[in-house]
Parts: structure tokens; sequence; C-alpha cells
């Protein structure tokens, strides 16, 4: 589970939002530098990204459920809400950790690494939104007024 | 499927055809049980006559709507025919719901009866029988043998029996001989106190209950032993009074008297019939347009019209056993009137008894929510809501295809107009604020709304839409149109308004 998420937002190696130091840091590298023995930000964040956009998909397409929030520009809407969100998630908690110092000190972490961390979890939850809005199993089988919602229509 | 032949004779005729339509396409049905095909034959010379006009257009544009649609939708879910459609071969009707009478265009009544060519006793009897005087369309004082009849009989039954007479040999009644069956049933539309109306209700009785001797029709023996009704109307609106018109209204009594005296032998009186309903209303309200027919005679639709049209209904519901005939004449005629729970100048449907307010307030409130939305929102919602976008589609495509714009717009707007004019003709028929907000549209009927129950805006009708359309499937957009309105419509006025089903 962590190497997936590790792999998901580094984006395989392709396109580092953020330095390696970074990527050790969120995978637990410890603050006496000896071991991948912290809490894992990789799963906890990738969880957590997973479940909020999950959440939200879910309040547009069957909670809230209307004939008068079931346009391309209200999928937006939800759509910025979940990209903020997880972009202020995955700042914050690298952020309060560089405030606190609280991280191994051979790591050089900066504000930058924080910012490429949010923009990579909130790319990866409108890819997620996008992906559960778009296969019509879920949206077709269990939304009445939003069943034909995507982010192009209607 | 058994038939309903129905004879709506002169311009009353015409107009409780409409609303007879306006019924069968909200959905009224006598029998859910049982399928009845409505074949329309109006009896009317007065071929310019804008009520008649109207309603031929209304029933094309039903037959139009049903045909596309289908009949298994609820609105417009009886079929309506011309009679020509029942003609498998040599067709020789003209495939309108007129019946055609033969010389009377432009053809004074002495003319038709070739009164020059009448040996003397012939024409003295003729003199005598036709010895009044009335007043042509230009205002001018006619002896009645000079009557020209272009524009119907204006208050002259004595003249209409005549010319009405030629329905026995006609091409019409031959086909309707030949193709009525047992389980087929007649009914005749017709007022009193006309000229066109009185004379063919018992002119069209006498012949069918007289089949045995007519050797030029076949299915004589159907047709003798036919379970027939009819309506005759009484004396229900008033017209101004014209000092050169032939028509006014003290003689509306009196010739509503001679007739029902002439009845009395040979309608009622012999058992000729087997349910005859009488309607009137002396409420009169404002007058009519005193209009012989001449600029065309166009009447607003009044609500004894309506309740006319609810005779039909009830004629076709009442079982087989109690219509039943021998040699002609009915064992058990039966005979009946209308009346309603309050005597008020506006009616609503709470005014009506019980058993009229099941009947008709919700179906007719469904097509008047049909019509509203598809006048105020359609457009709207067309592209972008779920049950416009799936499969068949009712996009834009579909409202500018010609079933939506000519058929469905015009009879929706036609049926619009009907209830503006019984509105204000007369007692006034008015159920709905047609131009007020949706959850005030049925008068008398408080939508339930609060904090847990939603308010019935066009957000909560496009809801219901998309719920009644999810995972259905249709064989065309004509038919989903028609089969998802009216099941949302009767969803949301059962529920929020609390109409009965």
């Amino acid at each position: 589970m962590a190497d997936f998420f590790a792999n998901l937002y580094e984006w395989f190696g392709l396109i580092p939002f953020y330095s390696k130091d970074m990527g050790d840091k969120l995978r637990g590298w410890d603050i006496t530098c000896t071991a991948y023995s912290e809490t894992n930000w990789y799963v906890m964040i990738g969880t957590f990204m997973i479940i909020l956009t999950v959440f939200f998909y879910a309040l547009q397409y069957h909670i809230i459920d209307k004939s008068r929030w079931n346009k391309k520009q209200h999928w937006w809407l939800f759509a910025l809400v979940i990209v903020v969100l997880n972009f202020l998630i995955a700042f914050t908690i690298p952020f309060n950790a560089i405030q606190a110092e609280d991280f191994c000190n051979t790591l050089i972490l900066s504000v930058s690494d924080c910012i490429g961390f949010g923009i990579s979890n909130a790319i990866w939850s409108f890819i997620l939104f996008i992906l559960i809005t778009t296969i019509p199993v879920f949206r077709r089988r269990f939304s009445t007024n939003c069943r034909e919602t995507t982010f192009w229509k209607p | 499927m058994a038939r309903l032949f129905v004879f709506a004779i002169g311009g009353t005729g015409s107009r409780v055809l409409k609303s007879l339509t306006m019924l069968l396409a909200s959905g009224i049905k006598p029998d859910p049980q049982k399928e009845w095909e409505i074949v329309p034959i109006i009896i009317d010379p007065h071929k310019s006559n804008e009520d008649l006009k109207r309603t031929e257009r209304l029933l094309g544009n039903y037959q139009s709507i049903a045909n596309e649609g289908g009949l298994s939708n609820g609105f417009f879910s009886t079929k309506i025919t011309t009679l020509d459609k029942l003609v498998a071969s040599e067709n020789r009707l003209s495939g309108s719901f007129t019946f055609n009478l033969q010389q009377v265009s432009n053809t004074r009544f002495k003319e038709y009866i070739d009164f020059n060519q009448l040996n003397e006793p012939s024409h003295a009897l003729a003199d005598i029988l036709f010895s009044g005087s009335s007043i042509n369309k230009r205002g001018e004082e006619v002896n009645l043998l000079d009557v020209e009849m272009d524009i119907g009989f204006v208050g002259n039954p004595n003249i209409g029996s005549v010319v009405l007479n030629q329905f026995k040999d006609s091409q019409e009644f031959k086909e309707v001989a030949a193709n009525f069956s047992s389980d087929d049933r007649i009914f005749i539309i017709s007022s009193i106190f006309g000229g066109t109306g009185a004379a063919g209700f018992p002119t069209i009785l006498k012949n069918i209950r007289n089949a045995m001797n007519n050797n030029n029709i076949d299915g004589r023996g159907f047709l003798q032993d036919s379970k027939i009704g009819a309506i005759t109307v009484l004396p229900y609106f008033k017209i101004e009074r014209e000092a050169d018109s032939p028509i006014n209204n003290s003689d509306f009594i009196g010739k509503t008297k001679a007739a029902l005296y002439y009845y009395k032998d040979n309608v009622t009186g012999n058992n000729s019939v087997n349910a005859l309903y009488y309607i009137n209303d002396d409420f009169g309200g404002k007058a009519l347009v005193n209009d012989p027919g001449d600029n065309g005679q166009k009447n607003g639709a009044h609500f004894v019209e309506l309740a006319s049209a609810l005779a039909i209904i009830d004629f076709l519901k009442t079982p087989d056993r109690d219509l039943e005939c021998a040699a002609g004449k009915a064992i058990n005629p039966i005979y009946k009137e209308f009346g309603i729970r309050n005597d008020v100048a506006g009616i609503k449907f709470s005014d009506f008894e019980d058993y009229t307010e099941n009947q008709i307030s919700l179906r007719i409130s469904q097509l008047a929510l049909f019509r509203k939305f598809l006048n105020e929102q359609a457009s709207a919602s067309s592209e972008n809501q779920p049950w416009s976008m799936e499969k068949p589609e009712l996009g834009q495509q579909f409202l500018n295809d010609s079933f939506y714009r000519t058929n469905v717009t015009e009879f929706l707007s036609s049926f619009g107009e009907w209830l503006v004019e019984m509105e204000t003709t007369g007692r006034g028929f008015s159920p709905f604020n047609l131009n007020s907000s949706l959850d005030s549209l049925v008068k008398g009927k408080v939508v339930k709304s609060g904090a847990f129950s939603k308010r019935v805006n066009y957000g909560f009708y496009d809801d219901k839409l998309n719920k009644h359309s999810r995972g259905k499937s249709y064989s065309s957009a004509s038919q989903k149109m028609m089969d998802l309105f009216f099941k949302t419509t009767e969803d949301i006025l059962t529920s929020k308004f609390g109409l009965k089903k």
C-alpha cells in the first residue's frame, strides 16, 4: 500500500513535484535518521484523499441528488472544493512538520516541497473524481438526478 | 375493441365533442378493463362554423398524437378514428370527421325540396308546413322556404328534419351499418333549442331504429337493436338581443317545450333510446354574441358542454345488461340528469359531488400540469436533465419536430383556450390558477410543504421526471413524453396536492 501511494505521488519517478528528501519524510523516515519508523504519510494522506473525494462524490450524486445541482458547473464546483481541500491537507501536514522541525536533520525540506506534495495530492483527487463520475456504473445505478452529470455535461 | 359511434349534431354537438376530446386526452377512461374506439361523426350543414372547425382540428391533432405516441401511456389513451378508417376497401369517404350533407351549400330550402316542381297538393302542403318567416344571413326577412341553409337551419327544426333525413341514404350511414357489431354503441349529442340539433336527433334515432326497413344498408339487425345513448342539451346560455337576427333568447324555451312534446311521443314515449341524458343551466351569465352563423359562429366553451361530455363517459360505463333492446325498443330505458353540490358562479373541483370530482379532477389537473411544464419549462430542461438526455431523447430536436411543434403544442394550446373560455362563459368552471406558480395551480388544494416536505416548483418537477424515467425503456420519443409526463403528473398531484386516484 505504501509503495502504491508513494509511486502515485512521485508520479512513478517521472514528474518530481517535490524533492527526494520530502519523499523520505512522507515514507516515515524517523527523526533519528535510522529507519522508516514514523507515520507513513503517503498511506494516511492517500487514504484520506480517497475518502474525501468519494464523500464529495456521494454528497453531490447521492445525498443532495437534485435536478438543480446536476449541471457541469456544479460538477466543477465540487471538483474545486475537493482539489482545494486535498491540496490544503497535503500541504499542511509536512509544512507543520517543517515549522516544528520535526524531521531528520539530514533531510533538506522546503515550503516548495510542501506545495509540490499538495499539488500532487490535489491532482490525484481530481483524477479520482473524474474517474468515479465518468464511469457510469455508480451514478447510473444509484443517482436519480445526477446520473448523466460529468465534467462536460449537461 | 368495441366502438362508440358519436353523432355530434350542430354547434352544441361540436362543442360537446370538443369537451369529450379533452377528457379523453387527459386520460379519463370509462372502464379501465374495456377499451373503446370512438368514431365521431359531426353533422352540421354550416361548414364554416368555427366551433366545428376547431373541433375537427382538435380531433386531428388527437389522432396524430395517439398514433405516434401509442395508446398505452395514460394521456390520449382512447382511440379516436374517422369513419373512413373502418372501411377496408373502396373508400368513398373523405377521411374527415364531418358528415357530408348534400346540396345544402348555397341552396335555398325550396330548391332543396324542388318546391317549384311539386304537384299541386304537395305544393300546398309544403306551403302550410313551411309558412313562417325567418331572417337570412344579410339580415333580411325572408319566407322560410327561401332560407339559405349553408349557415345551418337557424332555429328551424322543421327545415332541419327534412334535410337531415338524407342521413338514411348517405354513404356514412351505410358505412356505420356495415361496420357495426353487437358490442358497439351509439351516442347522439344535440341541443334542443335550436334548429339542427333539435331536428337531427329524432331523425337519426328514427333511421337507426328503423334500420330493418332500409334495404340500402348491411348490418340492419345489429343497428336496430343497438345500445343508444343520447344527450339533449336544454337552454344553457343567453345570446345578445339583435333585432335583425333570427335567433332570440325568448324563443329558446318555446322551442324546447315544442321539441320535448315531440320527443314525448317519438323518442322517450316509444322507448327508442336506451339512456337519455338531460342537461340545462339557467345561470345565464354574460350573453354570447348573437351570431346565427354568417360570422363563423365561434362560441366560448361552456361548463355544460363538459358535463354533457361526462354523459358519454357515463353511458360507456353502463353495463350491457342495462341497455338491452328488443325489436328496436329499449327494454329498460334510463333517464339521467347532472347536478353539482354547490350552486356557485365559479365552479371548482370541490363544488362537484364526490363521484364527479374523483372522476375528473386528477386527470384534468394532470393535463393542465403537463401543459404548464411544456409552456414554461420544457425548453430550459430539454437539454440538461437526465429524463430528456437519455434515449430516446426529448431534446431541442424533439421540441422542433412537427409532432411536438404542431400536434402537441396546438392541442395543449386549445386545451388552455378551452379552460379559459369555460372560466368566462356562463357559469364559470375555473378549477385552476393557470398563470400562477406551480404550487397554487389547483384551486382549493394546499400543497404540503415544510421542513421535511419539498416545495412544488420546476426543480421538484424535474426531480420527479428523473425519478420516473430512471431505468425505463421507451419505444419512441413521443411515447416517452406521454408516458413519462402522465406518471409524473399523477405522482405530483396525488402526493403533493392530495388529489385522489
